[in-house]
C-alpha cells in the first residue's frame, strides 16, 4: 500500500507511516466513553459469572478470563484514553507497545524458568 | 524524523495539543506509563510464580472475597469513566462540569482505596501480615502497589481542582487534567488484570 505523496502545501511535514496517523474523535453526546463503561461492566461480570459457575475446565477458563480482560483493556485504551490523539505522529503507541511486549515477556519467561524444575523433577 | 501536524489543524485541535511543550510532556507521560507496564509486569510475574506457596498461612481460596471485590472492581470502573466525562467536558469549555466529575472521580477512587484498606486490615487480624507466605507477600506487593498508585492519584486531582478553580481551562492546566486521565484510565486497566489473574484466578480449582 503507498499513501499519496501530497506536497507539504501547509508548512508541516507529512506523516509518512499511515498507521502513526492522529485521529481526533468529537461527538456532542459522550457516545464513546458511554459505550466503553458499558461493555467494562459486562465484560467483567460475564468473567465473574463464568468463574462462579466453574463452566469450563480450569485451563480453558483461565484463557478465557485473560482473553476478557485483553479486550477490555483493549477497550478501554481506544475509547478512554484517546489511544490515537498525538500532535504528530503517534510515536507513544510503539512505545506502548514495546512496553507490553517486554511485559508479556517477563510474566511468561518467569512462569517458565521457575517452574521449570517441577516440570523435570 | 519530526513530524508537526498542519497549522490548520492545529487550530482544531483540543486545547492541550496546541502548544508543542505540553505536548511534549504529553508524550513523555505516556513514556512513563510504558515503563510502569514493566513494573507491574515484574510484580504480575512474581505473584504467577509464588501464588501456589502458601506455606502455612492462607490459601488465595480462603482468602478471597469476590463480593466486596466487585464493589471495588465497580467502583474503580465508574471513576474511570466519570474522568473520561472530565475530559469530554474540558473539550467543551465547561471549568465547572469538569471540576464536578474530577471531584467525583476523586471521591470514588477514594471510596476504592478505603475497601482497600479495609480488605487489607481483615487479611492481615485474621492470617497474619506478608511475612506468613511467598503468596501473601506477592500479594500484598502487587495490589498494594497499585493502590499507592490510586491513593497518588487521588493527591493528584486533589492539587488539580485546586489548579482549576484558581486558573480555570489553560493550556497548562488542560494538559495537567489530560494527564491524569490516562494515568487513572491506566490504573484501570491494571486492575482489570488484578482482578482477572489474582481474584478470579484464586476461585478457579
Amino acid at each position: 500500500m503507498s499513501t499519496p505523496h501530497s506536497p507539504a502545501a501547509h508548512g508541516g511535514e507529512e506523516i509518512e507511516i499511515a498507521l502513526l496517523a492522529p485521529k481526533f474523535e468529537e461527538h456532542a453526546f459522550p457516545w464513546r466513553q458511554i459505550f466503553g463503561y458499558a461493555a467494562s461492566l459486562v465484560l467483567t461480570l460475564g468473567a465473574l459469572l463464568l468463574v462462579e459457575r466453574h463452566v469450563l475446565a480450569p485451563t480453558a477458563l483461565l484463557v478465557v478470563i485473560l482473553a476478557l480482560a485483553a479486550i477490555q483493556a483493549g477497550l478501554q485504551l481506544g475509547l478512554f484514553m484517546h489511544l490515537r490523539e498525538s500532535a504528530g505522529a503517534t510515536w507513544h503507541v510503539v512505545t506502548l507497545a514495546i512496553g507490553i511486549g517486554v511485559a508479556i515477556g517477563i510474566v511468561i519467561f518467569s512462569i517458565w524458568i521457575m517452574t521449570f524444575k517441577s516440570g523435570v523433577s | 524524523m519530526t513530524v508537526q501536524a498542519h497549522p490548520a489543524q492545529q487550530t482544531q485541535m483540543p486545547l492541550e495539543f496546541r502548544d508543542s511543550h505540553e505536548t511534549l510532556g504529553i508524550l513523555g507521560f505516556w513514556l512513563f506509563l510504558a515503563s510502569d507496564v514493566v513494573l507491574f509486569a515484574c510484580l504480575f510475574a512474581v505473584y504467577a510464580v509464588f501464588h501456589g506457596r502458601v506455606a502455612a498461612g492462607p490459601t488465595p481460596l480462603q482468602i478471597f472475597h469476590l463480593g466486596p471485590v466487585l464493589t471495588e472492581t465497580v467502583l474503580l470502573l465508574t471513576s474511570s469513566f466519570t474522568c473520561g466525562i472530565g475530559i469530554f467536558m474540558m473539550r467543551r469549555g465547561r471549568t465547572k462540569a469538569l471540576m464536578a466529575w474530577l471531584a467525583l472521580t476523586m471521591l470514588l477512587g477514594l471510596a476504592f482505596v478505603g475497601m482497600e484498606i479495609t480488605e487489607f486490615t481483615t487479611d492481615v487480624a485474621t492470617f497474619g501480615t506478608w511475612h506468613q507466605s511467598a503468596f501473601l507477600s506477592s500479594f500484598f506487593t502487587l495490589v498494594g502497589t497499585h493502590g499507592g498508585h490510586v491513593s497518588f492519584g487521588i493527591l493528584w486531582a486533589a492539587a488539580l481542582l485546586v489548579r482549576l478553580w484558581r486558573q480555570g481551562i489553560t493550556q497548562a492546566t488542560a494538559r495537567r487534567v489530560y494527564t491524569f486521565s490516562l494515568y487513572w484510565h491506566f490504573l484501570d486497566i491494571i486492575w482489570i488484570f488484578l482482578f482477572t489473574v489474582v481474584y478470579l484466578s484464586g476461585k478457579i480449582t
